[in-house]
């Protein structure tokens, strides 16, 4: 799925959160959002999960126009999107499992193939002692991964992954880089991560948007370390 | 899960509103119930009042023949006249010991002799009756006493349509507070639930696939409200039909013939679906905004 978006701005009041963003991403690119705090990365995440409008501009995911899209548009685009939220929003009275099993079923995966998914993608993300713990019995890297999970389940086209390594022990960030790079590979997924981490961010030389106050200053390849 | 678990796990996380939005349906139908079970009675009265005859002459006793023919007759002439039945003294006596096949007490004392004879009169047009009143009141010297149906009916047709009037009123605001009732607990369920609906809507769930369980949920307190508000107004009046009915004899009050009861019970479950599932798109549609 191409994301483009062109000269779009979102304001809250009066304050610009993004400014003339105009960029285009291609199915399968692995692309760092990367910017200090505030600087608009989590905004841009959001009007592409389309949970804020844009207040001009266009953003286009394939072929919808998320500014013009109907609801039933913008709710199948949303299916083919894996998000991992910096806040992880996972249902608080669900287990891990339960919550993974809620995607699938929003998605309507084959209800057959349920159980055997969820396995997998727990599995991926070594928490299989986890799984049937709640939100609030997990710690932070934890729930991370379970967020995580979430999104891969569904085998989406776009991930979304805001902060994804921001909970977790250096191990474990490189574990879960090392796995979205690997299902950027194998599966032509878009991946869209925005982080501060930029050990990172460098040694995978892949495509980065930098963004400050809102606007975009860098948008450039960089060469991976070897 | 299923939209049937997830509303269970819905109708366990808040079991007192739950409670709560049960008893306002189960109270709702229960008043429905115990109504048209009344109401059901009141008309078996009316009619029994209405199948009667309107208007009967009884006779002074020892009249000869010709003169009861020629009264007969007269009687003909009137116009609007439906049916005119001579209930002889013999007749009388037969439907008197029907009447009180249970008490032989009253009975064994009794024959035709001090039965009076009389006309039993039914019309098509019920200003005759006052006609037949005016003239044959005024003829004591064959007529003994007249009874006039029209005021107990008229009276009882007052007393019916007011009973019915106050329970309809009493019926619509009851059902009226379990309504709102149902929307604002509905509305305080999802709101409990604010932050699920949204994430759910943010990976993809329609907007329908968020209120689904709230919606089985109102279809569940209508029908569990109705099944239970039917049974236990049904169970009251079965404890109580004996005594009713015994007060209203030879009338059956309470008549709870199994058609009448299945109907009954399937109107109000098809009632309270169909109220819980609108309280409840009413309350969803007015509080998932996201």
């Amino acid at each position: 799925m191409k994301i483009v978006f062109d000269q779009v701005d979102k304001k809250f009041g009066i304050v610009y959160a993004l400014k003339d963003i105009s960029f285009e991403i291609d199915q399968g690119e692995f692309v760092f959002l990367v910017g200090n705090s505030g600087a608009g990365k989590s905004t841009l995440l959001k009007l592409i999960l389309n949970q804020l409008k844009p207040t001009s501009g266009k953003i286009l995911l394939g072929d919808i126009d998320l500014s013009r899209g109907n609801k039933d548009d913008i709710d199948n685009t949303r299916r083919k999107i894996g998000v991992v939220f910096q806040d992880y929003q996972l249902i608080a009275d669900k287990t891990i499992e339960e919550n993974i099993a809620l995607i699938l079923d929003i998605v309507n995966y084959p209800k057959e193939k349920i159980q055997s998914r969820i396995d997998k993608v727990i599995k991926e993300v070594n928490l299989g002692t986890r799984r049937f713990l709640f939100p609030s019995q997990l710690a932070g890297g934890e729930l991370q991964r379970a967020s995580l999970a979430r999104a891969l389940a569904i085998e989406p086209e776009v991930i979304l992954a805001d902060e994804p390594t921001g909970n977790l022990d250096p191990e474990n960030s490189w574990n879960l880089v090392k796995l979205l790079k690997d299902i950027n590979k194998e599966n032509n997924t878009t991946i869209i991560m925005t982080t501060h981490n930029n050990e990172i961010v460098e040694s995978m030389g892949k495509r980065v948007i930098k963004i400050n106050e809102g606007e975009i200053v860098k948008d450039y390849n960089i060469s991976k370390k070897s | 899960m299923s939209p049937i678990q997830t509303t269970w796990h819905h109708i366990r996380r808040s079991p007192f509103q739950s409670l709560i939005a049960a008893i306002a349906m189960f109270l709702s139908f229960f008043f429905i119930s115990t109504f048209v079970i009344i109401n059901s009675g009141l008309s078996t009265v009316l009619k029994y009042f209405e199948t009667k005859p309107e208007i009967t002459l009884f006779l002074k006793d020892g009249l000869d023949t010709a003169t009861v023919e020629n009264l007969q007759k007269d009687l003909s002439s009137y116009q609007g006249i439906k049916e005119i039945t001579f209930i002889s003294k013999e007749k009388a006596l037969t439907i008197y010991k029907e009447q009180n096949k249970n008490n032989p007490l009253l009975t064994e004392m009794v024959t035709a002799s001090i039965l009076p004879a009389s006309f039993e009169i039914t019309v098509s047009e019920p200003e005759v009756l006052e006609k037949i009143y005016q003239n044959y009141s005024t003829k004591t010297n064959i007529i003994d006493e007249i009874i006039y149906q029209k005021d107990i009916i008229t009276s009882l047709l007052n007393w019916t349509n007011a009973t019915r009037q106050i329970g309809f009123a009493i019926i619509i605001i009851i059902a009226s507070i379990s309504f709102l009732t149902m929307i604002t607990i509905i509305g305080m369920k999802i709101t409990n639930r604010k932050d699920e609906i949204k994430i759910s809507r943010l990976l993809g769930a329609s907007s329908f696939y968020v209120k689904k369980p709230f919606l089985l949920e109102g279809i569940i307190y209508g029908l569990v409200g109705s099944i239970f508000g039917f049974l236990f107004s049904f169970l009251l009046a079965l404890i109580f039909q004996k005594s009713i009915n015994s007060f209203f004899q030879p009338i059956d009050f309470i008549n709870l013939n199994i058609n009448f009861c299945l109907i009954l019970l399937f109107a109000e479950i098809i009632t309270g679906t169909l109220l819980g599932f609108i309280a409840s798109w009413i309350g969803a549609k007015r509080y998932i905004k996201f």
